[in-house]
């Protein structure tokens, strides 16, 4: 057996393992779904290359880290995080810590929105809360998510009643410590608007050090009719570590849905989206910007699914690479038959700074119905010489100058991150990171 | 101030200037005009920097500096402004954003204190006032999706804010309409002192009746071939440069 084959069956069998170790007497609704979803990891196991969807990122280096050990909550001083909460009006803030929710950091107290987390609501058998998990995911579509779900152990679950508009971000902060290192950490999130419910919400993923470990999680986001959601989402873990975000989207009639994600830690990262329109009149919007250095990978995956008619869609992502960074964009859209009226449109940018530098981009337009406004475009581009010397001839350096050529590439992209605090720390984090490197 | 002694510079192995001298001197006004393809914007590249141009022969030396030794941001700090016969489009770049970069580091060289927000802005306001720029065009990219006049006026509110001691004007005056050529003719005045010079490139007399040069120059085929006062302009205007190339041949 090869060293990789081993990695992988050494962790399915200590995966195996730990899931058979879990406890059995937490009710019939956490009993049920671990184990359909690990009957589901049985079948799928982990993906591997000869899967499209997975032909351009390996999972042998995630798999070789091994990443199993036993939970522990983790010793939490609030000052550290303090400081990386949202600046700024802020409508209430869910923290985590290593995968746990941690209430005393947390302020969950929202006119009109509901705010509890999965590790009290499986505790209390909270059925109420509890029903609405893992609709939209199953017991998972790949053996990762199946992971999630059979290994579940907090996350957040927000519902905003119907009517409610927020007029402030709500904070979603996961923060990774020293004492994650080693560590699987698997949250679970729910966000759930009613019917005509208004939010904002940022979702982010940071890191307090630079040790290896594997966050592997998955958010549900269900918007009832005429809802509306903004959902700013940042990852920027560990430079060591392996991060997978399973986002899944369902939009009832009239909904809107405009997402933003920001990827630049990790050693290795992939966020996989996929949105589906449940009923006529929704739109979705999904942006993103991925940069991807030395030792880097990430890797996004999108899957629209057009399966009524009327529905708009846009899906404009756009990725700066350097180094020996790589990164996959694969942008599906399907529209079925049946969805007439239908518009989607794709596009994907990428600014290479490096010769090392690798980019995998491939969209698919998918289109079935005859009636429909479709368009895609792909671009792979340098800094753009003339560019360069207009800004050097009024006195910049060149570094100054690639520097402000590349934030203008991504600032179409960081404009969809709505509130100005946000924007500029983003910005600055990339000035940072573009900088440090050739 | 400047001194250009027979320089040669080529593209891909063929000469476009084919032996240039010029002396501009503080305060002085200089036209260089010339057919298409002669090379002038080949020259005040060459000036300014840009690569993929090999100078082959011949010096430029600024101020007592060897201008061709430098790199172009530096010849910036030294006080060289190019006003660009094609300014580039940067979208999303902010265009107070650019300016205020470039200010400060032009600032910097000199060895002054960078300029607060405040005081950038008053100065910037003041300065899109005086060259009659729309001041959304601020906010907006640097040049994308700027009409061509706006986009030279733009160049022309870059030479006032940062106030260089040689400016190039390539062509500003192409492509404008009759106040903007107005605009742009008060904008050069406005900026002539006895301690700066400027060479501007054009194909009109016109311009020329408004900013009237002290020395004016015809480039042909990579070389001056005459130069004279500003009433050459007139006889051009008439005569065309056939004659004169005629004249330069025999
Ligand atoms: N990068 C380049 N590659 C090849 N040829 C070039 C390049 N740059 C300039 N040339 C050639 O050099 C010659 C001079 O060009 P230049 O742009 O300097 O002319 P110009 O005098 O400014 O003309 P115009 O009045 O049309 O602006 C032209 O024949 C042009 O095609
Ligand atoms: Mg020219």
């Amino acid at each position: 057996m090869t060293r990789q084959l081993q990695a992988v069956s050494d962790f399915q069998k200590a995966t195996q393992h730990y899931i058979a170790g879990l406890p059995l007497d937490q009710g019939a609704w956490l009993t049920d779904h671990r184990w359909s979803a690990a009957m589901r990891f049985s079948d799928l196991g982990f993906p591997d290359k000869r899967e499209e969807a997975w032909r351009y990122t390996s999972i042998e280096g995630l798999l070789e880290q091994g990443f199993i050990t036993s939970d522990s909550d983790s010793e939490v001083v609030g000052a550290e995080f303090e400081q990386h909460f949202l600046h700024g009006p802020t409508a209430g803030r869910v923290v985590f810590v290593d995968g746990t929710f941690q209430p005393a950091l947390s302020d969950t107290h929202i006119p009109g929105v509901r705010v509890s987390n999965l590790r009290t609501a499986m505790e209390t058998s909270d059925l109420e809360i509890l029903k609405s998990v893992g609709t939209l995911s199953g017991p998972g579509t790949h053996g990762f998510s199946a992971l999630n779900m059979a290994t579940m152990r907090d996350g957040a679950l927000i519902r905003v009643g119907g009517g409610s508009r927020l007029d402030a971000p709500i904070d979603l902060i996961s923060i990774s410590t020293s004492s994650a290192s080693g560590r699987t950490m698997r949250p679970r999130h729910l966000i759930v608007l009613e019917r005509g419910a208004e939010a904002m919400l940022v979702e982010r993923y940071l890191s307090l050090h630079e040790g290896a470990y594997f966050n592997n999680l998955v958010c549900e986001v269900l918007l009832e009719e005429g809802a509306s959601l903004i959902h700013q989402r940042v990852q920027q873990e560990s430079e060591s570590a392996y991060h997978l975000a399973d986002l899944h989207i369902e939009l009832q009639a009239d909904a809107s849905y405009r997402g933003v994600n920001l990827a630049m830690g990790g050693a290795w990262s992939r966020t996989m989206i996929s949105n589906c329109f449940a009923a006529p009149g929704a739109s979705c919007e999904l942006h993103g910007l991925y940069l991807a250095g030395e030792g880097q990978l990430v890797d996004f995956h999108l899957d629209v699914d057009h399966a009524v008619p009327g529905c708009d869609s846009r899906e404009n992502f756009r990725g700066i690479l350097h180094g020996n960074g790589r990164a996959v964009f694969d942008g599906r859209i399907l529209v079925q038959e049946q969805a007439q009226k239908s518009s989607a449109h794709l596009s994907n940018a990428n600014l290479m700074l490096s010769r090392r530098a690798e980019v995998d981009t491939k969209p698919q337009l998918e289109i079935l119905a005859d009636d429909v406004l479709c368009s895609h475009g792909t671009t792979v581009g340098q800094i753009d010489p003339q560019a360069l010397f207009y800004l050097r001839s009024r006195g910049l350096s060149e570094e100054r100058a690639r520097r402000l050529l590349c934030l203008g590439f991504a600032s179409e992209i960081l404009e969809e991150f709505r509130s100005a605090g946000l924007r500029e720390h983003l910005a600055g984090l990339i000035q940072k990171k573009i900088g440090s490197e050739p | 101030m400047l001194r250009i002694k027979a320089l040669r510079a080529s593209v891909d192995g063929k000469e476009i200037l084919k032996g240039i001298d010029l002396e501009v001197r503080a305060g002085e006004v200089h036209a260089v005009m010339g057919p298409n393809g002669s090379g002038k914007s080949t020259l005040a590249h060459v000036l300014a920097g840009r690569d993929g141009y090999q100078v082959t022969g011949g010096g430029v030396d600024l101020m007592g500096q060897d201008l061709l030794d430098l790199e172009t941001e530096e010849r910036a700090h030294q006080g060289l402004f190019l006003a660009m016969q094609y300014p580039v489009e940067l979208p999303g770049v902010n265009n107070l954003t650019f300016l205020r970069e470039s200010l400060n580091a032009v600032r910097r060289a000199r060895g002054e204190a960078e300029m607060d927000a405040v005081g950038f802005m008053k100065l910037v306001r003041q300065k899109a006032n005086d060259v009659k720029l729309d001041q959304k065009l601020l906010k907006r990219s640097v040049n994308a999706g700027f009409s061509g006049g706006e986009k030279k006026r733009n160049e022309i509110l870059q030479m006032a804010v940062l106030e260089p001691r040689l400016a190039i004007l390539d062509e500003t005056d192409s492509g404008l309409d009759i106040d903007a050529l107005r605009t742009v003719a008060d904008g050069v005045n406005m900026m002539r002192s006895p301690d700066r010079a400027m060479i501007v490139v054009t194909h009109y007399q016109r311009l020329l009746d408004y900013i009237e040069p002290d020395h004016l120059h015809v480039l042909a085929d990579g070389r001056i071939v005459r130069s004279g006062g500003k009433e050459l302009a007139v006889e051009l205007e008439e005569r065309g440069y056939g004659w004169l190339l005629e004249e330069h041949a025999a």
